[in-house]
């Protein structure tokens, strides 16, 4: 009998967008999936770490606890934009990376008021005066507060990148700062995906969330 | 004809702050009535309550979706007549034929551009 591989619907990708690369990391029996800049992934089910390396962006991961299904997102509010309630492209960039996100965790069967949100990024890692970073993380508190969302946790701003690994299935966030001197390397190492980021002894001081 | 810039437009978002965002650039546009909604259900409730001459909605809400109020709206003989208008992230095919099916009169796409709404207003109101 002939398979008809076309009645094989895969009802994730209602939900799930884009993301950078997913492998399996045999050391933590985790699939390990990369976000970066207008990425966003929702998860829904166990062993799956998102993991993304903030600059001036921002990340939200949100979850629904009662439901078990989160989600992380990675963006940059682009240029100059005015403040949140202004009509300015980058606003209206910012609101949809948050809206496609939460939309995906409620379409996948979470439920807004029980949203628990942790908010990372928005290093002023450049030095210029344009502070992004800020821009990106006021626009993301302010967001957050119009749509009353309560912020769980939150580590914004800064002048260093940070690197989030967030687990989706109990809510954790590992975070370590990234000192300026290692970012290239870092950043050199991601780029080769060569290496599962939690295969490699990780240095350093990491915070939870 | 011209537009009647006093037309009154109702917007159906469940994000707060996209409601903002579409209130802001239908202002700047010049439209002066506009009123609000945070899901199908509450539209429907102002839509018997009021007289409207344009709607914007949003596809994904809760408890009733734009799809479905834009059902309702053609289902009832005193407000089929309003053009309705989605504005979603879903830009699928199949989403886009479903809305022209359901009687949707034009479809932007997130994230938007002041321009493109502009333009798919135009399409379906007129130039203003």
């Amino acid at each position: 009998m002939q398979l008809q591989p076309n009645l094989i619907i895969d009802r994730r990708q209602d939900y799930k967008s884009t993301y950078g690369d997913s492998h399996f990391d045999a050391t933590t029996g985790h699939q390990v999936i990369k976000l970066f800049s207008g990425d966003y992934y929702i998860s829904t089910q166990p062993k799956e770490m998102l993991a993304t390396i903030l600059g001036s962006c921002v990340s939200a991961c949100v979850r629904d606890p009662v439901a078990g299904i989160g989600g992380m997102n990675h963006f940059l509010l682009p240029g100059e934009g005015p403040g949140l309630v202004g009509n300015g492209e980058a606003t209206r960039y910012g609101v949809f990376a948050m809206e496609s996100l939460i939309n995906g965790i409620l379409k996948a069967g979470g439920r807004k008021d029980r949203l628990e949100v942790k908010v990372f990024g928005g290093g002023n890692v450049i030095n210029n005066s344009a502070r992004i970073g800020s821009k990106n993380a006021a626009f993301i508190r302010a967001f957050l507060q119009e749509e009353g969302l309560r912020i769980t946790s939150e580590d914004l701003e800064g002048d260093l990148p940070r690197r989030i690994h967030y687990f989706p299935e109990t809510g954790q966030v590992m975070m370590r700062k990234l000192r300026r001197k290692e970012d290239l390397r870092i950043a050199d190492e991601e780029a080769k995906y060569t290496r599962s980021l939690v295969s490699r002894p990780i240095e350093g001081e990491i915070d939870l969330f | 004809m011209p537009v009647n810039m006093n037309m009154r437009i109702l917007i159906v978002d469940d994000f707060k702050t996209m409601l903002k965002i579409i209130e802001s650039l239908l202002k700047q546009l010049g439209f002066k009535h506009i009123d609000e909604a945070t899901d199908g259900t509450m539209a429907l409730e102002k839509l018997k309550a009021n007289k409207y001459d344009l709607i914007l909605s949003d596809w994904n809400m809760e408890p009733m979706t734009g799809i479905d109020l834009l059902k309702h709206v053609r289902a009832n003989p005193t407000l089929k007549h309003i053009p309705v208008v989605l504005i979603t992230a879903e830009s699928k095919a199949e989403n886009i034929i479903a809305a022209k099916q359901a009687g949707v009169n034009n479809y932007i796409v997130k994230p938007f551009n002041a321009i493109t709404l502009k333009e798919k207003l135009t399409a379906v109101i007129g130039q203003f």
